[in-house]
């Protein structure tokens, strides 16, 4: 060992260390209204801005809570909310509806429960989330009666709670065993609704069939997306082209012309007098739209990594595919995961767009519940509870895109 | 390591006999990137256990002439063999030599995702089958070599630059490889780092390891060299022991070439 240099780091640094830059020092306001002047009144033109911005805000928060609380009447929604959720889905057999919420709120939590990190708690944290739980809670009140459903809902709290323990306490090697089980979650969910005297696929319907197309083309897509992304940078020709071609092909397309084409073109790959169910061909057309999206990204992750990457990886002696596997790929996803969840964000709410293939999915059903006589006029209602469904599904997944980000920038680069 | 610090200076200027076969046989290689030929025939044979500088201006060609010796580039022309294997486009020959080759990169090159010991463990791990408790005992040994057992379990980026040179070298050494390549090594590095990553390079030249060094580090040279090469504009043109090299040279561009640095 002798010949070894000792660690330089644990020599004395000799040179004087010099001032960090520092903010300029600002002291805390002591009144609110001392932050009410700096903040809102600095200048006349700001206090301008503040009294016009602040008017208009008070008008049109009165109008909304006014319109939400007095005007609209919330009975369109209240009265169809399984229709909403579940479509046409036969009653004596939604119980299968609400064992696939159970597995995939199940999966959410754990994936949750995963990207965790430590944070404190701040008190505007804190008020965020009981406004929201409040909210949330206060919608449910107004909407579901009865003992049962509740129970159920509580439940499906719990399930929730119970995978986010699952989830934080498996950390990080329960990645790979969690996308497995995402990925078999499909079929899983197609026995579920199917099997033993199950539900035919024209029955299905409701923001459950937009979450099934969803979470079908994401878990689809992605590993699609990657071989392309790869083919794409192939040294042979004829995967090179084929990738290119598809790719700009697929991303040159309207969706909602992919998903007509799906209803005609798909059949000539099929032997005769093979019929697939609407759904499936919307959910082969959403799988191939999506790769061609997540190729690109991809790709564009991909172009970020140095050359010395693959340099040192060849060095090491490592094929081409473990090259990809363990150095470049898990680099380029990491830095693509803003990118890949907008992406999958925007696919989810594409989902309302097989209303033209004349399938149940929740958009259309908030548009025709009105047609009922009791509920004439009350579009409005019905299209406002809709979006929020959506909402609450792609903010959710926003915000676990950050809490992912957060975590896996922690200490690596 | 004791027995290899008795070693005599002198045995390291002494041509190592071997059965009349070098490490590395290069015979009349040529390559060109487009129209310009960056390497106009280098004929050259490095012996077991040789420790080798290559110096010279740069566009010469001396990166390009070992990236050609583990296939990073592919040279167009004339013959390299590596421990008695030809390099082809065959891609298994060329697995087999990367696998016997180590090579430490100017930017180090570590795999930022990964952590120091997992970058060490990597290829002996999914090249070589090893266990993983194998590897990773053999990875701290590594690590302990060079001087950084504490850092193993952190990421590249909380290391110093002289750190992180030094991860690289064992990670390169972690394949059990019988050539070490190091491409400008310490040419990225600040001053003060510089000795630590030397002298984990000179512990390994006494080791008996074979190395090829592109390197500005004269000192290194004269200490450790068995041979020193200069290239210029694609041709070798001089080979000389760092003695006679830098006190006289030969050749005109090679006098030129050492007024500069020196």
């Amino acid at each position: 060992m002798g010949s070894l240099p000792e660690d330089l780091d644990r020599a004395p640094l000799l040179v004087e260390e010099e001032a960090v830059v520092e903010l300029a020092p600002m002291a805390a306001p002591a009144t609110p209204a001392d932050w009410a002047r700096r903040n809102l009144f600095s200048s006349w033109f700001s206090g301008l801005l503040t009294v016009v911005v602040g008017a208009g805000s008070v008008y049109l928060a009165y109008r909304l809570l006014r319109w939400v609380f007095v005007t609209a009447d919330w009975t369109v929604v209240k009265a169809n909310l399984r229709l909403f959720m579940a479509g046409r889905f036969p009653e004596e057999e939604i119980w299968r509806v609400w064992a696939v919420g159970y597995l995939v709120v199940f999966l959410a939590g754990a994936s949750w429960g995963i990207a965790a990190t430590k944070r404190a708690w701040s008190p505007a944290r804190i008020v965020l989330r009981l406004v929201l739980l409040g909210l949330l809670v206060g919608t449910l009140v107004y909407l579901l009666e009865g003992v049962r459903i509740w129970l159920l809902i509580g439940a499906m709290a719990a399930t929730f709670a119970v995978g986010i323990a699952v989830g934080r306490a498996g950390g990080r090697r329960l990645r790979l065993p969690l996308g497995v089980a995402w990925a078999l979650a499909f079929p899983f969910v197609v026995v579920i609704l199917r099997a033993f005297g199950g539900v035919p696929p024209r029955l299905w319907g409701g923001f459950v069939l937009n979450v099934l197309l969803a979470v079908v083309g994401i878990f689809l897509s992605f590993p699609v997306g990657i071989l392309l992304a790869l083919g794409r940078r192939s040294t042979l020709p004829a995967i090179r082209l084929f990738s290119v071609g598809f790719i700009e092909f697929i991303r040159g397309v309207p969706l909602v012309t992919l998903l007509i084409f799906g209803q005609f073109v798909l059949p000539l790959f099929l032997p005769p007098g093979m019929r697939l169910p609407d759904i499936i061909r919307a959910m082969t057309m959403f799988t191939i739209f999506s790769a061609a999206y997540v190729a690109e990204i991809v790709r564009g992750g991909m172009q970020g990594i140095p050359e010395g990457q693959y340099e040192a990886a060849r060095a090491l002696g490592l094929s081409t595919t473990r090259m990809m596997a363990m150095i470049i790929l898990p680099q380029a996803l990491r830095s693509t995961i803003p990118a890949m969840i907008s992406h999958f964000i925007s696919l989810f709410k594409d989902t309302s767009l097989i209303v033209i293939l004349g399938l149940p999915e929740l958009l259309s059903l908030a548009r025709r519940a009105p047609v009922n006589l009791r509920f004439i006029g009350r579009e409005k209602e019905a299209l406002l509870a809709a979006a929020l469904i959506f909402w609450v599904l792609a903010f959710s997944m926003s915000r676990w895109s950050q809490r992912l980000e957060r975590r896996l920038g922690v200490g690596e680069r | 390591m004791a027995e290899i610090e008795g070693k005599a200076e002198p045995t390291a200027h002494l041509p190592a006999e071997t059965d009349g076969q070098g490490m590395i046989v290069a015979e009349q290689v040529k390559k060109w990137f487009g129209k310009f030929q960056a390497l106009k025939g280098i004929t050259t044979t490095i012996r077991r256990g040789e420790v080798v500088v290559i110096i010279g201006p740069s566009g010469s060609g001396k990166s390009t002439f070992i990236r050609c010796i583990n296939r990073l580039e592919r040279h167009d022309a004339g013959q390299i063999i590596v421990d008695g294997i030809e390099l082809t486009d065959d891609i298994r020959d060329i697995h087999r030599i990367r696998s016997e080759i180590g090579m430490v990169f100017q930017s180090f090159n570590l795999f930022p995702h990964l952590t120091v010991l997992q970058n060490v463990t990597l290829a002996p791990r999914n090249v070589r089958k090893w266990p993983r408790a194998e590897a990773e005992q053999k990875g701290m040994n590594l690590l302990e070599r060079v001087g950084i057992p504490e850092q193993a379990h952190k990421y590249p980026a909380q290391l110093s630059g002289g750190q992180q040179q030094r991860v690289a070298i064992a990670r390169a050494l972690a394949m059990e490889p019988k050539i070490m390549l190091f491409d400008e090594p310490t040419s990225a590095l600040d001053p003060e780092m510089i000795k630590e990553v030397l002298d984990a390079m000179k512990e390994l030249a006494r080791s008996g390891m074979t190395m090829v060094v592109i390197t500005h580090e004269i000192g290194f040279a004269k200490e450790v060299a068995d041979r020193v090469l200069f290239f210029d504009e694609g041709q070798l043109i001089e080979e000389e022991t760092p003695t006679r090299f830098f006190s006289q040279p030969q050749h005109q561009r090679t006098k030129l070439f050492l007024s500069q640095i020196l």
